[in-house]
């Protein structure tokens, strides 16, 4: 049952769910039903869990509002007053459209965060596996170092919310769909809204004073669209639009920027005009007073658009001036002659191009060069030979050389041969060394891969340990000793079966030799820390 | 198996140094010179006898110079050529009796020209394999458009390494490896650890001999296959480098030093003047740190 201190927001009375008469409780955090008679609620959902509600269509003979969690379930409630259903329905509707979305964010944001980290880091993701499913550590403990890691050192790009911007087609978007009978209908959701407001800032002011007071939202809206400030047209007829006065203003918004100018001296807005050419390419002198008329029934209907381009286009033309012009547009006259000459640098120079400065080098001055003469050779000891001894062995060479005839049938005996061959062969005195290189062929890759990730997951439970050291508060002294027998726990469920699983796979060489070296320092090292604490108390 | 089209160049650079040869001569006279440079020969004569297109030179490395003895400028002599073919009699493919023939005068030459010089008694190996690559180029240039050459290089050394020679050497080294040419070592005495950077960076396979008198078979197993050959071949497998440097100031291997930054000579203490450079270098003592701190994580 709802705690007293829970606060009741609404009551609906005659819901049914599943076919059972109930009343529908919308608390502060939690939206619930009871059964009638009952004072225990059978259904009972968080907002957080809520992802979204859906309603019944309006002429439907049945008034439904449908619940659906982040786990994919629904509940139906079935408001079943005959009198009140609807504004029932529509009141609970209203009061959760308010409430979900501020359960809505905490608790995707946190999931929504650790999926992507699970799913971003393929090692983090086995680690997980192999350390939290397998129950060594619990999920707590696992995410509370790194999700505490993520918020100090990174602030993720989350928590910054860009500004979304509007999509160009947006007014092209909201298609009417056509009402059966001469009439159209317009979709309006809050984002079209926005970009309504946002693109057009005159619409957003002539909403804050006639919604609602003078007009109801619906009313305004149909005015709007049915206007011609919203058709291509443009034309100004009638004062009873409300919307003509937008435009007005528009126009004058359009002309006092022109007139202000671009403070780009490169750029001179007012000499801008559209001469055509007429036919002659300019040199004829036809009288251009026969063709007057034309050109303004011409004029105004092109300029309809080009104004629709220009109030599209002039707040980007003005702002990348926004920065400089704010302090200067009182001194822009005593100004021009450096920024013109400073945008003229910019266009004529190009930094990659220039002469690269050369640093000033200082000459290497060496006063024992000799040493490189014989490199960093280690000093190997020296036969020396006397002379006497230069002379007989030259002596008798150059007597051995003087007769010398190659004698190729004779270089080899069979006995050296064969002797020379087994040193050769495989096993033999040359070939020793070759065996002890191949203990990465040896090993089977799973067995390599599971070592892998049995590196990883004590890598991490030790760094855990390890960073309780020194123990200074009582928190840490629980952490040490639930880390010890994690670690203890570590070791009997995955280190000791794959020790027997290479072991029955005869594979003699020693792979888990250093994991064990390293709990057995972990282990001591608790058992010294738990002795001194033991030494203090007493 | 090798296309048509492709040249396989050895050099071979042996090492003839005659202090050296001449002491191994009384030590242990079953490997002399002469018993080395057949066992040469017979590398030679197999390498030009498995593809037509291959080719040969052979450079001997003495402590006075380098010397070409297989081509030499006196080969393209038609007339020599006749004689010694038919002088050879065996019926022996006229191209290997013409480069025994070559090889075995040239070293005559060579060795009865030797004097006695005390200051020099080192094999002049960088220079030997410095001229190697000039020959390789040489050739590469002279081949005809379009066709392709692959070269190597295979030293037989005898004699220590010269430490004077580290620069010349390491230049050779890397030039090497910027043209793709292999540095094959077959050592016959003590290890070398130029020659075992040469063979690391350049790809090729470096071996210690364990029996000299068997220096032809080990020659014919290791060093006859080429490059794309050896892949399908069990081989000895290329052994583990230090390549520690050695500090400048005592000339020990060390692994951890001090490097000064504008000179980059290595030390393995530290000290206020770099001794190469004269530049002046601060460092920072470490802090004082608090008895009780935090045990880090050993890491082996």
């Amino acid at each position: 049952m709802a705690s007293l201190s829970e606060e009741v927001l609404l009551v609906v009375k005659k819901v049914r769910q599943r076919k059972q008469d109930g009343t529908l409780y919308l608390m502060a955090e939690r939206i619930a039903w009871g059964p009638e008679g009952k004072d225990r609620f059978t259904v009972s959902h968080l907002y957080a869990d809520i992802r979204c509600q859906k309603i019944s269509p309006d002429g439907k003979a049945k008034i439904q509002l449908q619940l659906i969690l982040h786990t994919g379930e629904s509940t139906t409630f079935h408001f079943s007053n005959e009198s009140s259903a609807l504004k029932d329905r529509d009141a609970a509707k209203e009061l959760l459209q308010q409430l979900l979305p501020k359960f809505k964010k905490k608790a995707n944001k946190e999931l929504e965060e650790k999926n992507r980290m699970l799913q971003e880091d393929p090692v983090l993701f086995q680690l997980y596996k192999d350390l939290v499913v397998s129950q060594v550590i619990s999920a707590d403990e696992f995410w509370a170092n790194r999700l505490g890691d993520m918020n100090n050192s990174d602030p993720t790009p989350y928590n910054n919310k860009q500004d979304v911007g509007i999509s160009g087609a947006f007014l092209a978007d909201i298609r009417p769909q056509t009402d059966g009978c001469n009439g159209l209908r317009y979709n309006l959701t809050a984002d079209i809204i926005e970009s309504i407001f946002r693109t057009y800032p005159a619409v957003k002011q002539k909403y804050g004073e006639n919604v609602p007071h003078n007009l109801t939202e619906k009313e305004f809206w149909t005015r709007f669209f049915q206007s011609h400030y919203f058709h291509r047209d443009r034309i100004n007829t009638g004062t009873q639009d409300i919307f003509s006065e937008c435009a007005k203003q528009d126009e004058k918004g359009l002309k006092s920027m022109v007139v202000q100018g671009v403070k780009n001296p490169l750029v001179d807005l007012l000499s801008l005009e559209d001469k055509t050419l007429d036919e002659g390419y300019g040199v004829s002198t036809t009288t251009p007073s026969t063709s007057n008329a034309n050109r303004t029934v011409k004029e105004s209907s092109n300029a309809a658009i080009i104004k629709r381009f220009n109030h599209h286009k002039v707040p980007f033309f003005f702002s990348s001036e926004t920065s400089s012009t704010d302090g200067n547009s009182r001194d822009s006259d005593f100004f021009q002659p450096p920024v013109k000459k400073v945008r003229l640098q910019e266009a004529i120079e190009y930094e990659d191009l220039q002469r690269e400065n050369r640093l000033k080098t200082v000459a290497l001055n060496l006063k024992k060069s000799d040493r490189y003469a014989h490199g960093p050779v280690p000093l190997q000891s020296q036969h020396y030979t006397t002379s006497q001894d230069i002379i007989n062995s030259v002596n008798h060479i150059r007597h051995e050389m003087v007769n010398y005839k190659p004698n190729l049938t004779q270089v080899l005996s069979s006995t050296a041969a064969s002797s020379a061959i087994t040193a050769l062969s495989p096993g033999g005195v040359l070939m020793m060394t070759g065996t002890q290189q191949a203990i990465n062929q040896m090993i089977p890759t799973e067995v390599q891969g599971e070592l892998k990730h049995l590196y990883a997951a004590a890598g991490e439970l030790l760094r855990h340990f390890w960073s309780c050291f020194p123990v200074n508060s009582p928190f840490l002294e629980e952490k040490v000793m639930k880390m010890k027998t994690n670690l203890e726990r570590f070791q009997m469920t995955k280190l000791c079966p794959f020790q027997e699983k290479i072991q029955r796979q005869y594979l003699s060489t020693n792979l888990t030799g250093h994991l064990e070296e390293m709990l057995q320092t972990a282990y001591s090292k608790f058992h010294v820390w738990q002795t001194r604490r033991m030494l203090r108390k007493t | 198996m090798a296309s048509e089209d492709e040249i396989n160049l050895l050099v071979i650079v042996v090492d003839v140094n005659p202090i050296w040869w001449g002491q191994q001569a009384q030590r242990e006279p079953e490997l002399t010179l002469s018993k080395c440079l057949d066992a040469v020969m017979v590398l030679g004569n197999s390498h030009m006898a498995m593809t037509r297109t291959n080719k040969l030179a052979v450079i001997a490395s003495h402590c006075q110079d380098s010397h070409f003895l297989y081509p030499n400028k006196n080969w393209r002599g038609g007339d020599n050529g006749g004689e010694d073919a038919s002088s050879s009699g065996d019926g022996k493919y006229e191209l290997l009796s013409v480069a025994n023939n070559l090889i075995a005068e040239e070293i005559r030459n060579v060795m009865t020209k030797t004097e006695v010089r005390g200051n020099s008694t080192e094999t002049l190996l960088a220079g030997s394999l410095a001229k190697a690559l000039c020959y390789i180029h040489r050739v590469s240039k002279e081949v005809e458009v379009g066709q392709e050459i692959k070269s190597r290089i295979l030293v037989v050394k005898a004699a220590e390494d010269c430490a004077r020679q580290y620069m010349n050497f390491m230049n050779v080294i890397f030039a090497a490896q910027k043209q793709n040419i292999l540095i094959d070592a077959c050592v016959l005495d003590s290890d070398s650890g130029l020659l075992q950077q040469a063979c690391d960076i350049t790809g090729g396979l470096y071996l210690k001999i364990p029996q000299k008198i068997a220096l032809a078979q080990y020659l014919l197993w290791v060093f006859l296959p080429d490059s794309e050959q050896r892949s399908q071949l069990v081989l000895p497998p290329p052994a583990h480098v230090d390549y520690r440097a050695a500090c400048f100031c005592h000339r020990n291997l060390i692994e951890i030093g001090y490097v000064c930054s504008v000179c980059l000579s290595i030390f393995c203490n530290f000290s206020p003047i770099c001794t190469t450079c004269e530049t002046a270098f601060k460092i920072q003592l470490p802090q004082m740190v608090k008895p009780k701190k935090k045990k880090l994580k050993q890491s082996t």
